[in-house]
């Protein structure tokens, strides 16, 4: 089993190890922390994806990725996402271990210190800013992206829900910004968001390989030498208990199939211990293939080809999604709603209750067996007091009862409707 | 039994092959200190397989398109109910799929291995179809078939091969239509069963820290004999052309999206070689990789969105193409610029730094796909289905020499046989 060994490498830049030689491959992920805001949601996207396409060192997109071509292979991706109200920043550097190359080659340090590189030394002009042709490539790449949300309807229907229902909460805003905020972008705007994610955010690092970490330590050390660290953000996020009014809004599109998504609220987020309760009752309701939804809403009424749910932990919520025809819309709002109260009452065997555990535990440890996946399962816990490894969390829900899941249930309340709809019939 | 063992030298790692005296194909990939085991058995029927006749018939049978998806739907349900169910008991998740060249059953566990692996040869091998059960599934399969027709990026695919392919049934969409599956019968089912889901016709990977005997064993107990069957494919006359040179669609979107694809010369039936797919992915990261010159101008001239870009080798039984796509807001500049670059490495062919850079990228893309058992099971699968070796690949890769790239780009993207499919916002 794998421990996590985490130290502070400066006030709020931690680095976090996990010894692993099953793999093939090496992995560090450099993630910064910020509290969600409109204001600066957009520049704050943009610094990934700026500082992963060249650097001082190889100015160019053409030349960095010769260089990662000749690391065999090596990639250093950009992504964006949200932790509770907050907006995660990550690089992700993957490479392939030293064990399976023809020749020693150090593989990890180099590609550690060019990840180094393309944080702490971006390419600037003159004037020390970043150029204002990267500064166009990068506001067209986002302004792109935010638009090609709506070309999987799925996801759009998904975030629509999100949009509405914590509209007054920073977990509302979409981790990219909107159109508006992405075109307002300048280059001045984004070189004062790259120094102020340096100073202010609260920076995770990790390494997840079979190598040496002190050399690679040392030199993330180094470099936030250089780098006057302020004041952390609180780690709080809003989690709203009870729902005033249902809300339902409707949207129509010219597309065949409905999608319908109900965002609930739980009542239970981090560091609550009931968290456990909330992701089997989930998993009951609408996260396996036994589960209630999918045999009642898909297996028995045929209503759709999918019906299933997703908890947020860090959040509390619960959005339930599916597709459907426009005129089964009502029915399988309906049948949704009547799972949930069938749990509520208690309607479920022991049998059903036991391999719906089962299944949750068996997930959990298969993350294991993931490089990516792990690393994605401890940056989740990055405000947790504790860091439960998989193990942990499989004991956790081994000690859910019957009880701990019907007041799970009975704590859940619907908060938001959304439906996107055809035009046409 | 008498297993043979395959070794890799490089990755210093070994599999277990054996062939069951039912003509099952069995391999074994045991991974140690991984929780994770996974198995999956398929057979080579797809969608395109929509005409055959077993070797003692004497006409092809004609079967709608969706058949073998359908079939897929259906074969979850037994006499003893359904298999999500039986999993359900050993927590296992279950899942399986349908493409253009096979089917494939599979389930991925962390406990309980023994007994899930009896579930999935259990079901596979007891087709139970009744005149309710097929109807049933009917509105579930509809509701997935427009689904698909919502999403722009299975459509540009779709118009892409309609447009290479003047009569090879890759052309046709692997679900069928709302249409064609309304005359699906449990009759058709059966009648695909008995040909395709014969043992000789089937393959079976198993990954994960197991004991190879022990999984043998567990084979071997619950294989239910029957008499091999050949089947024969039939597959009409493809000529080396296109069809046509551009297909455009409207959608309600908001980005428009593209594929070009270079079709390539494959004799009826046939499957390109491990040695043909090396090259095939040296060629094209020297053309199209973050480091050449068709990405830079690609990024520079802004005609993609850059986490869009990507490429693909859609290649089955008597088919093969390249295929590069993105979204685009000008994807008619982007599609010129990609055939531009093409035609200039055509040309001057690719350097002797640009084959090493090429060749190393590969090498390490390649070794990741080692690290799961999901992508070393499908990679098992599909190599074992085309008749090709897995470890094969990487030492093919590591003796790759620069004196053939060129050949093999003479080969490769042909301009004359290349079509465009766009997808664009109705409101554009």
């Amino acid at each position: 089993m794998p421990s996590i060994t985490r130290t502070e490498i400066c006030k709020g830049v931690n680095f976090s190890y996990i010894p692993e030689n099953k793999f093939k491959n090496e992995l560090i992920s450099f993630s910064m922390f910020i509290p969600l805001d409109k204001k600066h949601v957009s520049q704050n996207a943009v610094i990934p994806s700026l500082l992963t396409h060249s650097c001082k060192k190889y100015p160019s997109i053409k030349l960095l990725n010769q260089k990662l071509e000749e690391l065999y292979g090596a990639s250093i991706s950009p992504s964006v996402s949200k932790v509770g109200d907050f907006q995660a920043l990550t690089i992700t550097a993957f490479c392939a271990d030293d064990r399976f190359l023809p020749y020693k080659s150090a593989n990890i340090n180099n590609l550690s210190n060019l990840l180094c590189e393309l944080i702490f030394s971006p390419n600037l002009n003159k004037e020390g800013l970043f150029f204002d042709e990267d500064i166009e490539r990068e506001k067209t790449q986002i302004i792109e992206e935010i638009k090609s949300e709506k070309n999987d309807k799925k996801v759009y229907a998904r975030g629509k829900c999100v949009e509405i229902m914590c509209k007054n909460e920073k977990y509302g805003i979409n981790s990219l910004g909107t159109i508006e905020s992405a075109k307002n972008l300048s280059s001045k705007t984004i070189f004062d968001a790259w120094k102020n994610l340096l100073e202010n955010a609260h920076v995770e690092i990790m390494m997840i390989g079979n190598g040496e970490n002190n050399l690679i330590i040392n030199e993330f050390k180094k470099r936030f030498q250089n780098i006057k660290r302020g004041k952390n953000p609180p780690f709080k996020t809003e989690i709203i208990k009870k729902v005033n009014e249902i809300t339902q809004k409707q949207e129509s599109m010219d597309v065949t199939q409905c999608k319908l998504v109900m965002g609930f609220r739980t009542e239970t987020a981090k560091p609550d211990e009931k968290v456990s309760a909330v992701k089997v009752m989930n998993a009951l309701l609408g996260g396996t293939p036994q589960s209630k939804l999918f045999l009642n809403v898909r297996e028995k009424l045929s209503l759709c080809y999918y019906c299933s749910s997703r908890y947020n932990a860090n959040k509390g919520i619960i959005l339930i999604e599916s597709a459907v025809e426009p005129q089964n819309i009502e029915k399988a709002k309906k049948e949704i709603l009547e799972q949930i109260k069938d749990i509520q009452l208690g309607n479920f065997s022991d049998t059903q209750l036991e391999e719906t555990k089962l299944y949750l535990k068996q997930n959990t440890k298969k993350i294991q067996d993931d490089i990516e996946l792990m690393g994605t399962w401890y940056l989740l816990q990055t405000f947790d007091e504790t860091k439960k490894a998989p193990s942990e969390a499989i004991k956790e829900i081994e000690n859910v009862s019957r009880e701990d899941v019907i007041n799970a249930a009975l704590k859940i309340s619907l908060d938001t409707i959304y439906i996107l709809s055809g035009s046409k019939e | 039994m008498n297993p043979k063992k395959i070794t890799s030298e490089i990755l210093k790692e070994n599999y277990f092959y054996m062939k069951h005296p039912s003509g099952l194909d069995i391999y074994v990939y045991p991974k140690k200190d991984y929780n994770s085991k996974y198995a999956i058995i398929g057979s080579n029927f797809g969608s395109i397989n929509n005409k055959f006749k077993l070797k003692n018939e004497l006409s092809y049978t004609n079967i709608p398109d969706g058949t073998a998806h359908y079939l897929e739907h259906k074969l979850f349900e037994s006499k003893k109910g359904d298999a999500f169910e039986l999993f359900s008991k050993t927590g296992a998740s279950a899942n399986a799929y349908t493409s253009f060249e096979k089917t494939a059953y599979l389930f991925s566990c962390a406990d309980n291995f023994d007994k899930s692996l009896e579930i999935l040869l259990e079901f596979v091998q007891s087709p139970y179809f009744t005149e309710q059960g097929v109807l049933k599934e009917r509105g579930i399969i509809s509701q997935e078939i427009k689904m698909y027709s919502d999403s722009p990026d299975w459509k540009v695919l779709l118009n892409l091969l309609d447009a290479l392919y003047k009569n090879h049934p890759v052309k046709i969409d692997i679900a069928g239509s709302v249409e064609s599956i309304s005359k699906i019968t449990p009759e058709t089912l059966y009648e695909c069963y008995n040909a395709f889901y014969n043992l000789s016709n089937m393959c079976l990977c198993v990954v994960g820290d197991v004991d190879y005997m022990k999984v043998f064993e567990i084979v071997d107990k619950n294989l239910k004999f029957s008499p091999a069957v050949e089947v024969e494919r039939f597959f009409p006359d493809e000529p080396h052309e296109i069809s046509k040179k551009e297909v455009t669609e409207r959608l309600d979107m908001e980005t428009s999206m593209f594929n070009i694809g270079f079709k390539e010369n494959i004799s009826k039936g046939e499957r390109v070689s491990v040695k043909d797919l090396v090259y095939h992915d040296l060629i094209i990261s020297a053309i199209s990789s973050k480091s050449s010159n068709m990405y830079d101008e690609l990024i520079k001239s802004q005609s993609i969105n850059e986490v869009s870009f990507s490429n693909e080798y859609l290649e089955g039984p008597g088919y093969a193409s390249v295929i590069f796509s993105g979204e685009s807001q000008n994807p008619k500049k982007a599609c010129e610029i990609i055939k531009k670059h093409i035609e200039k490495a055509h040309k001057n062919g690719i350097d002797k730094k640009t084959f090493e850079r090429a060749k190393k990228y590969a090498y390490g893309q390649s070794l990741a796909v080692f690290n799961g058992v999901s992508s070393i099971a499908n990679l098992q699968l599909d190599f074992a289905l085309a008749g090709k070796e897995i470890f094969e690949y990487l030492e093919t890769l590591k003796n790759a020499d620069f004196s053939e790239i060129n050949a093999h780009l003479g080969k490769k993207l042909n301009i004359d046989n290349s079509a465009v499919s766009i997808v664009k916002p109705k409101n554009e």
